[in-house]
């Protein structure tokens, strides 16, 4: 404590035996100090929101590959750190010659909801509280008004009589408004048709949530919860690696599968094959003879001009 | 605790000291906020159940007879032999309706295909001149690993959309230049003697955010 006056003339009885002053002067100086550590405190857990290394990234788009590597690297880390897991990070880029278009029969869909906890396991979204890309609606038979859905149904069986089932997910739009909005681009759209979040650069604003016709983004609000023994250890960069509070995600096509030429996790686990995947720019794929050959309800809200690559057809 | 009031006292008129004071003043108040959590923890939130692993699962709920032999199982109750006269085809038997009546032997096939289950004679699918092979209507007669042929006979539309891919269930790659499509038969999904998919249980419903922070308020929830 700066005060000269009054420590000057204690010297010649100070090293021997302690005055009151100063005694009462260096105590009150701990405790001040313990005190400032201790209402610092809430800092400690900064650690978990991010780290240097994480805070002086480049943006995905400039990083070189070596740099690239070392992000990796330390994602790597991070996992094992959190979840005790060492995990497979990969940078996939889009595939050449490739446009990803997804289909889902409305005449197939019952309305089981296997997707949506597929899609929940594969892309490592926080169980508690519960993040979920896919929001399965059930509309009554004769409406395709969405408002007239409900996704929190709770039937013995299904699928329920008088109803139909349409999964919403994110659409991938060609005419992304969420990528319109973002202010600091953390999400774009790929040369492959899936519009990506950079987690690592996203600011948490929340604006492409607002701005999404779909409902199709998810915030988190508290720190993701995910049982280490449940954690999808295949991982990329821009898809499923764990993610921090207060950062955007959704559905990305599984870009850790669908990169490398798997088909995503809900329509593997769907069990009457109500939904569909596959390269539009092929016209031998599947998703070219649906979109050729089927009645297609054209695209989800139309209307809104963001013309998406997410269609519901129709068999009969 | 004590110590607080002497500082500024000792600090006497000079200012720093009373501001120096009035700073341990207030790292202690929020030392004491903190330590006694006087902002309260978040509520706690409600433990959500994971989800059953059978929901998650990407195999076909049925075996075809090529998967048995596939997987080398068991295929005694393939050999219709064993029971029946491989000269005298079975007779089949009506009620008064006019409805089949399953042999007690053959109890565990529930009969339901076709609209009002009109498909309901065994020879219209099995072969009666040997029961271990399926016959066309047109009489080609079809092992019953290649049933879909069979199933295709009648049902144009969905085989050749089951060709091109749009029909039934695919696992595996969409680019079959790096891997494999598993591609099903009819029968991996459709039970033939009774095609219509089951009704099943639903996984459970999304836990909104809200009602996961307060337990008291799951029952009313709203979309």
């Amino acid at each position: 404590m700066p005060l000269p006056e009054p420590t000057a003339s204690v010297p010649e009885t100070g090293s021997k035996n302690l005055d009151r002053r100063s005694f009462l002067r260096s105590t009150a100086a701990f405790a001040g100090l313990t005190a400032l550590a201790t209402s610092l405190s809430p800092l400690r857990e900064l650690g978990d929101y991010t780290s240097t290394e994480q805070f002086l990234q480049k943006y995905y788009k400039e990083l070189t590959p070596q740099e690239m590597k070392q992000v990796l690297e330390r994602i790597t880390n991070e996992v094992e750190h959190q979840y005790g897991i060492r995990p497979h990070v990969r940078d996939l880029k889009p595939m050449d010659g490739v446009e990803f278009v997804y289909a889902l029969n409305l005449t197939r869909c019952i309305g089981c909801r296997k997707c949506v906890h597929a899609c929940v396991a594969e892309n490592n979204q926080s169980r508690s509280p519960e993040i979920q890309y896919i929001r399965v609606l059930k509309m009554p038979h004769g409406s395709m008004d969405v408002e007239k859905g409900d996704h929190t149904y709770d039937d013995k069986e299904v699928p329920d009589k008088g109803f139909f089932y349409m999964p919403v997910q994110c659409q991938q739009c060609k005419n992304p408004p969420c990528v319109k909005v973002c202010p600091v681009n953390a999400t774009w759209q790929e040369k492959d048709g899936i519009t990506v979040i950079d987690y690592d650069w996203c600011i948490g604003c929340r604006y492409c949530e607002a701005a999404c016709p779909y409902w199709a983004r998810r915030f988190n609000f508290t720190k993701p919860e995910i049982p280490a023994d449940r954690l999808n250890p295949e991982m990329a960069y821009l898809g499923n690696r764990p993610r921090k509070q207060g950062v955007m995600e959704k559905c990305h096509f599984c870009i850790q599968r669908t990169r490398v030429g798997k088909y995503p996790a809900c329509l593997e686990v769907c069990p009457v094959g109500a939904r569909k995947f596959g390269n539009i720019l092929d016209p031998e794929s599947e998703i070219s003879y649906i979109l050729r050959t089927k009645r297609i309800f054209i695209q989800l809200k139309e209307e809104m001009g963001t013309n998406p690559r997410f269609f519901y057809y129709f068999d009969k | 605790m004590e110590l607080k009031p002497s500082t500024p006292e000792a600090a006497k008129p000079s200012p720093t000291g009373y501001v120096f004071g009035a700073m341990v003043l207030v790292f202690f108040g929020l030392a004491a906020a903190f330590l006694g959590d006087l902002w309260g923890h978040p509520p706690a939130r409600q433990n959500i159940a994971l989800v059953e692993k059978s929901f998650l699962e990407k195999t076909p709920w049925r075996q075809t007879y090529a998967d048995l032999v596939r997987a080398k199982e068991d295929l005694s109750d393939f050999d219709c032999y064993a029971c029946h006269d491989k000269k005298k085809p079975p007779q089949l038997r009506f009620d008064a309706n006019n409805i089949l009546i399953v042999p007690v032997e053959h109890k565990d096939i529930v009969m339901g295909h076709g609209t009002h289950n009109r498909n309901n004679l065994c020879y219209n699918c099995h072969n009666e001149s040997n029961l271990e092979t399926l016959q066309v209507r047109d009489g080609r007669e079809i092992k019953f690993a290649d049933s879909t042929q069979l199933c295709g006979s009648c049902h144009g539309p969905n085989y050749r959309d089951w060709e091109a891919g749009a029909h039934g269930r695919i696992n595996g790659y969409w680019n079959t230049s790096l891997g494999e499509a598993g591609k099903l038969d009819c029968a991996n999904c459709h039970n033939p003697h009774a095609p219509r998919i089951p009704t099943r249980v639903p996984a459970p419903g999304p836990h909104a955010l809200r009602t996961a922070l307060a337990p008291s308020a799951h029952s009313e929830t709203t979309h």
